[in-house]
């Protein structure tokens, strides 16, 4: 049996996904293994604790993973790493392996968004970004919690419970808590000023995706795809259904792991190829 | 992989030296006179009639954020009131002049005359302003029209001629030197040789590999263009250039060992960070095949020369119409369409530079334009030519990587051929 790793060093969090080669031609590769740990200032001891911790659950010691391929944006810190890619092909190439019809991600993480036009084979076709700041992402949605003395968790589904929306003014992560305090200090109710906060991103991402065009399956990637609230904002927004699988949080880590296990099937190829010629 | 240093980098750094020593000892003994001129579409031929020497306000800045040296003066420019989305090039030049700092360490003349060649942007024509006023010099603008359409009309043309005697006018009035037609040809004829060098120069980039880059190493090469053109060192120059780039186009050597990808660039580099900026394009054998940037000061690879026969005239059709500046927005679809067929590129990289509105209002549907109608792949990533606090190493490299890994998918799948 053969094994590929992927490990996803973002800026908030590290997965690591496990992958099993799929016998013959017909079996698909299968996760054996996820683990998830916060990055902190260590990148390089996140990558390692991520990977260490997602051996432990399949069982394997780590000199049984063939190959490991790093992503995210500390890819390149990942010191076990044989090789690196971006989480944008990786995200695009984890969404066409969990649902296959996927053609647009929308990957909204811990402080970048991004949109992703994706090919019939997972290929990246196209992709826009937020730019440098973090407006619209996920530390925008924490800060809108911690001003509401919310959980995280919590936001999303009191998002839903909404009768009179509040228009936000802005979706800088910074100015967020200001506006949150006016509409406070104006007697709003907590979950309008929320189903307002995820509208604000929703229509920011969504006006970045208009720059690619959104074609279904539209598939949610990253963190903020577990916010049921986010979700609903996404596709009232884009007049779409939107499909979260549950490796939403690993698919970039998948999608490393996909490529690891190419590189490791290529190099099994190459290596029969030369046994046969000898 | 090593990167190409030849004769061509060994004279550059000779003749700008050289250049920043005429300033210098201009500043010192009031002689030979300087001019102000800005790079878009520039009329250097005029001042060599005279036997002026250049200052250009750009290469100044450029040249400090090359240095990592332009923070400061960014500082000081905004402490004094330059808002934080101002041109950078501007209040690099501003702020290094208030803090008394130049890019060669040796003194910049008081120009006997700031001459705003470029009214496109009206940024250009407040900085010249500034200067003029900062400095205690005369300014004088040239109203050089937009391009509207194809060619400029001929009341265009006899407009600008008529602006560009009255500066010589000028110019005999301040320095006391006497216009010389005879050596105003003679800059001419120099400019029109050292536009065909260029050209030349600029059509190697065509072969595969491409012997030089036409972003990165045609920087090297755009200083004396700039400050050279229009005299004998000039052409000296670019023949050496050419010989050289040529010589290794004979041996079949690119920029890399084995050149992958074959890129256009739009817009100018994020000078801070140009090494950086650099390797990112190195990591993937990515040879930049054609620019936008290296066609500011003129656009000479699709034909255009000055002509001795005609100068004045000639002078002004490079003003209106053979540089980028001046041109407008679907002419630079057009240019970039040109060399993405011919050059034989893969994708297109568009630099967005966040303090300049002239060159990058409109990128966005640039990049739509590009990619959804012309099928052409096209990364758009943000920073600045002169500011380093916009540049974001991480992220600009996250998506330069993610672009040339969905090139490489592209390429190999050859499955949506571009058709331009």
């Amino acid at each position: 049996m053969r094994f590929a790793a992927g490990v996803d060093v973002g800026s908030t969090q590290t997965k690591a996904v496990i992958l099993a080669a799929g016998e013959g031609d017909s079996e698909s590769p299968r996760i054996v293994a996820r683990a998830v740990v916060d990055t902190g200032a260590h990148v390089s001891r996140a990558a390692e604790r991520a990977f260490h911790a997602a051996c432990r659950e399949a069982g394997l010691d780590p000199r049984e993973i063939g190959l490991v391929v790093g992503t995210g944006y500390g890819r390149y810190k990942i010191a076990f790493g044989h090789a690196q890619v971006t989480e944008i092909s990786c995200h695009a190439r984890g969404a066409h392996f969990v649902l296959p019809e996927t053609r647009t991600v929308i990957d909204i993480g811990g402080q970048d968004a991004k949109v992703i036009r994706v090919g019939p084979e997972g290929e990246v076709r196209d992709f826009v970004m937020n730019d440098k700041c973090a407006a619209g992402t996920g530390r925008f949605l924490a800060n809108a919690a911690e001003v509401l003395g919310l959980r995280l968790e919590e936001i999303g589904p009191l998002s839903l419970q909404a009768t009179d929306p509040v228009k936000l003014t802005t979706v800088c992560t910074v100015f967020v808590e200001s506006d949150i305090l006016s509409y406070l200090a104006q007697g709003r109710r907590p979950e309008d000023i929320l189903r307002g906060v995820h509208l604000a991103i929703a229509r920011r991402t969504v006006s970045l995706a208009r720059r690619i065009p959104i074609e279904p399956a539209v598939t949610f990637t990253g963190g903020v795809a577990r916010n049921v609230g986010m979700v609903r904002a996404l596709e009232e927004v884009l007049g779409l259904s939107i499909h979260v699988s549950p490796e939403f949080h690993f698919m970039g880590a998948l999608g490393a792991a996909l490529f690891a296990l190419d590189r490791l099937e290529h190099r099994a190829e190459v290596g029969a190829a030369r046994h046969e010629r000898n | 992989m090593t990167e190409y240093r030849g004769e061509i980098h060994r004279r550059q750094k000779e003749l700008m030296q050289r250049w920043y020593a005429r300033l210098d000892e201009s500043a010192r003994t009031g002689w030979p006179p300087a001019i102000c001129l800005m790079i878009s579409g520039n009329c250097v031929e005029l001042l060599e009639a005279f036997g002026i020497v250049p200052i250009y306000p750009e290469i100044n800045a450029l040249q400090l954020a090359i240095r990592h040296q332009a923070l400061e003066p960014i500082l000081v420019a905004e402490e004094l009131g330059y808002a934080t989305d101002n041109c950078a090039y501007v209040k690099a030049d501003i702020g290094a002049y208030l803090m008394g700092v130049t890019p060669s360490g040796g003194k910049l003349p008081r120009p006997a005359l700031v001459l705003c060649n470029f009214v496109g942007c009206n940024t250009y024509l407040k900085w010249f302003e500034h200067v003029a006023a900062f400095m205690d010099a005369p300014l004088y603008v040239l109203d050089i029209p937009f391009l509207r359409c194809g060619e400029p009309h001929p009341e265009d043309v006899a407009y600008v001629v008529a602006q560009l005697k009255d500066v010589v006018h000028r110019i005999e009035a301040i320095t006391g030197l006497r216009f010389d037609p005879d050596r105003f040809r003679e800059a001419v004829r120099c400019a029109r040789r050292v536009e065909e060098l260029w050209s030349r120069i600029k059509h190697l980039a065509r072969r595969e590999p491409s012997p030089f880059d036409a972003y990165f190493d045609a920087i090297t090469l755009m200083g004396p263009l700039y400050v050279y053109r229009a005299t004998p060192e000039g052409v000296a120059f670019f023949e050496c250039a050419l010989a050289e780039l040529e010589a290794k186009a004979a041996r079949g050597e690119g920029v890399y060992d084995r050149e992958h990808f074959r890129v256009v660039v739009e817009g100018p580099p994020p000078y801070p960070y140009f090494r950086t900026f650099r390797d990112m394009f190195a990591r993937w054998r990515a040879t930049v095949v054609a620019s936008t940037y290296s066609t500011v000061g003129g656009i000479w690879e699709f034909g255009f020369r000055h002509d001795p026969d005609q100068p004045f005239e000639s002078v002004a059709l490079h003003m209106l119409a053979h540089n980028l500046s001046n041109r407008n927005y679907l002419q630079r679809y057009d240019q970039i369409r040109r060399y993405v067929r011919e050059w034989s590129a893969d994708g297109v990289i568009i630099h967005f530079v966040k303090s300049c509105r002239l060159f990058s209002a409109g990128q966005g549907d640039m990049r739509d334009y590009l990619t959804n109608v012309l099928g052409v792949p096209t990364l758009y990533i943000e920073s600045d030519l002169e500011d380093p606090r916009y540049f974001a190493e991480a992220q600009i490299r996250n998506r330069v990587d993610a672009f040339f890994e969905a090139l490489e998918r592209h390429k190999s799948a050859a499955r949506r051929p571009i058709t331009v």
